[in-house]
């Protein structure tokens, strides 16, 4: 699992995706925090993050999907799998790298909340509950992302069915808020609407709110992602 | 060291091997012959755990693939037809990778140098493998096989797209790592058969069609059955006096070598010994034999054959001659999509 993580993580560094990733991100969001934090004397980092909600949905596609689909095309995957290391490990190391590279953006982003120590004063339960809130979310995006990528050799179907995935589960979302707003729904659709909407539980981590079921929703969400690839892989040996 | 045991898959309605069994002592270097197509890489994959039978299994030193895989692959060392290389890292961060993925624990230095040194990548360690040239990129796939020193190697057309010096070279690698190891490598290209290996599969549409010494192979099919023979005598006279001779199925003139005498290519029917009836017949009509040698069929010949057979063994209806005809072009449109593949 160490030697696939290293040599993943390695890999975005490598190749032009981990700049670009890190780039465009840091980018867009920086720009964002100037308009927002430093031209608009704000020290709430809420709107920026879920700006960088938004971005995320479509940054992600890039740094999932060349993580099965890569060693597809390449055959690479021969190597992997006729190793002697489990199945699971290979899908954690993976997993693990790509992860590892959001986490490095995180860490870029925490000049934020250092600017505004400086000049200002933080809303510490704000800036907190924001950055579980938006590792949470992006640990469940690469999840999908791994999955989706684990079910073909091209990068760019890879790229765009986790995009797909991404923006369906956020309009569903928005249908439903709508659907609610005018009463058409049943209470009970309403609720399980609720119960797994991603977003929903992110507001509630982003305000602050630290319960434990969300956090054991967003590892359940990353669980199951990640399981479907395992069996999804082991599916393609007998295929 | 490898057993393997009525092996079936089928992808879709087609099957691609069907019942493949065979069993290799330790140290044996076996060859898997065969046509594209024939199933030679899906056995090879399933018996590296890559891919799962639908039926049959397969056990290295004793340890089945299906059941315990992680300890089973432990064992083997395998080189795919394409070499699973990262281009983008370079040689000494690719192996060092493959190291540390088989978590093998004897001194990586030392290990991975003196695989350098066997496989001749000294002098390209520290280039990407991208840019390598596919010979060094073939000699890269087979140093990540040997990564861990495992006693089984399974090469998939290990000196594809190599010149001849490296196909020496390789080869010669080959057998140095034959001494202490099992090995089985597929192949289309004849020769290197009867250069490397010990013992020849030979596969057609998914089934063996034969399994032994490449030399026993040549004169199993074909050494008693055709003959070359020098008469001395009129041309007309031997030939009607062989063709009326029980037992030959065809007698053809080659031409004039030696004043006073005629070249024969002589085939018998099947399981007929002709030598001593041809002679007693020759002797009485007083034409001498000057010569007479079995006519080696080339290994070209023999897997044609073979693979021939195989074809009308499957379909019986059809006549030989006519079965012959669509595989000889199957074959010529598999080499041609290859040639396209590269």
């Amino acid at each position: 699992m160490l030697a696939v993580f290293k040599r993943d993580f390695k890999a975005y560094f490598t190749s032009a995706i981990g700049y670009i990733y890190l780039g465009a991100y840091i980018l867009v969001l920086n720009l964002l925090f100037y308009l927002n934090n430093a031209l608009g004397a704000s020290p709430s980092l809420s709107g920026v993050f879920s700006f960088m909600l938004m971005v995320m949905m479509f940054v992600t596609p890039i740094l999932t999907m060349r993580v099965f689909s890569e060693d597809f095309k390449q055959k690479t995957d021969q190597l992997l799998f006729t190793s002697p290391v489990k199945l699971s490990g290979i899908v954690m190391g993976k997993y693990l790298s790509s992860f590892a590279v959001f986490v490095c953006l995180l860490l870029l982003t925490l000049l934020w909340p250092f600017a505004i120590s400086v000049f200002g004063e933080n809303n510490t339960a704000e800036v907190v509950g924001n950055y579980i809130g938006i590792l949470c979310i992006g640990a469940a995006y690469i999840a999908m992302g791994v999955f989706i990528s684990s079910l073909t050799e091209n990068q760019v179907v890879a790229a765009v069915g986790s995009l797909g995935l991404f923006v369906a589960l956020y309009i569903l979302e928005v249908v439903a808020l709508i659907f609610y707003q005018s009463g058409a729904l049943p209470m009970l659709v309403m609720r399980s609407l609720r119960f797994i909407s991603i977003y929903g539980r992110y507001n509630d981590i982003s305000r602050g709110v630290l319960a434990l079921d969300d956090i054991v929703y967003f590892l359940s969400v990353c669980a199951i992602f990640l399981f479907l690839t395992v069996r999804g892989l082991e599916k393609r040996r007998w295929a | 060291m490898i057993e393997v045991s009525s092996l079936t898959k089928s992808y879709g309605k087609s099957r691609g091997i069907d019942g493949i069994s065979f069993s290799i002592p330790e140290g044996q270097i076996v060859g898997f012959l065969g046509p594209n197509g024939a199933g030679k890489t899906t056995t090879m994959n399933i018996i590296t755990g890559y891919l799962s039978a639908d039926a049959g299994d397969v056990k290295i030193a004793g340890v089945d693939v299906l059941e315990n895989p992680i300890e089973a692959k432990r064992h083997i060392g395998y080189l795919p037809e394409q070499p699973p290389l990262y281009h983008a890292m370079t040689v000494e961060e690719y192996l060092d990778f493959a190291y540390e993925l088989k978590g093998v624990k004897s001194g990586q230095q030392e290990h991975i140098g003196s695989i350098c040194q066997m496989t001749g990548l000294s002098d390209v360690y520290r280039r990407v493998i991208g840019h390598l040239s596919k010979g060094y990129k073939q000699r890269v796939g087979l140093a990540q096989a040997l990564i861990g020193d495992p006693d089984v190697l399974i090469l998939d057309e290990p000196t594809v797209g190599l010149d001849p010096r490296q196909i020496v070279e390789i080869r010669n690698v080959i057998k140095e790592m034959g001494k202490s190891r099992t090995i089985i490598l597929s192949t289309h290209i004849l020769p290197e058969v009867s250069a490397v290996c010990e013992r020849v599969l030979v596969i057609s549409n998914g089934v063996i069609v034969a399994d032994d010494k490449p030399e026993n192979l040549a004169g199993a099919i074909s050494g008693e059955r055709t003959l070359l023979a020098r008469i001395a005598g009129p041309r007309d006279g031997i030939q009607s006096l062989l063709r009326g001779q029980d037992g030959i199925q065809s007698a053809n003139h080659l031409g004039e070598m030696e004043t006073g005498s005629h070249d024969f290519v002589i085939e018998s029917k099947p399981n007929i010994d002709i030598r001593k009836p041809m002679f007693a017949a020759l002797a009485k009509a007083g034409y001498p034999i000057l010569m007479l040698r079995p006519q080696d069929a080339s290994l070209e010949d023999i897997f044609l054959k073979l693979t021939d057979e195989a074809v009308a063994h499957e379909k019986p209806k059809k006549s030989k001659k006519t079965s012959a005809r669509p595989q000889q072009k199957e074959l010529d449109e598999l080499f041609m999509d290859e040639e396209e593949d590269e």
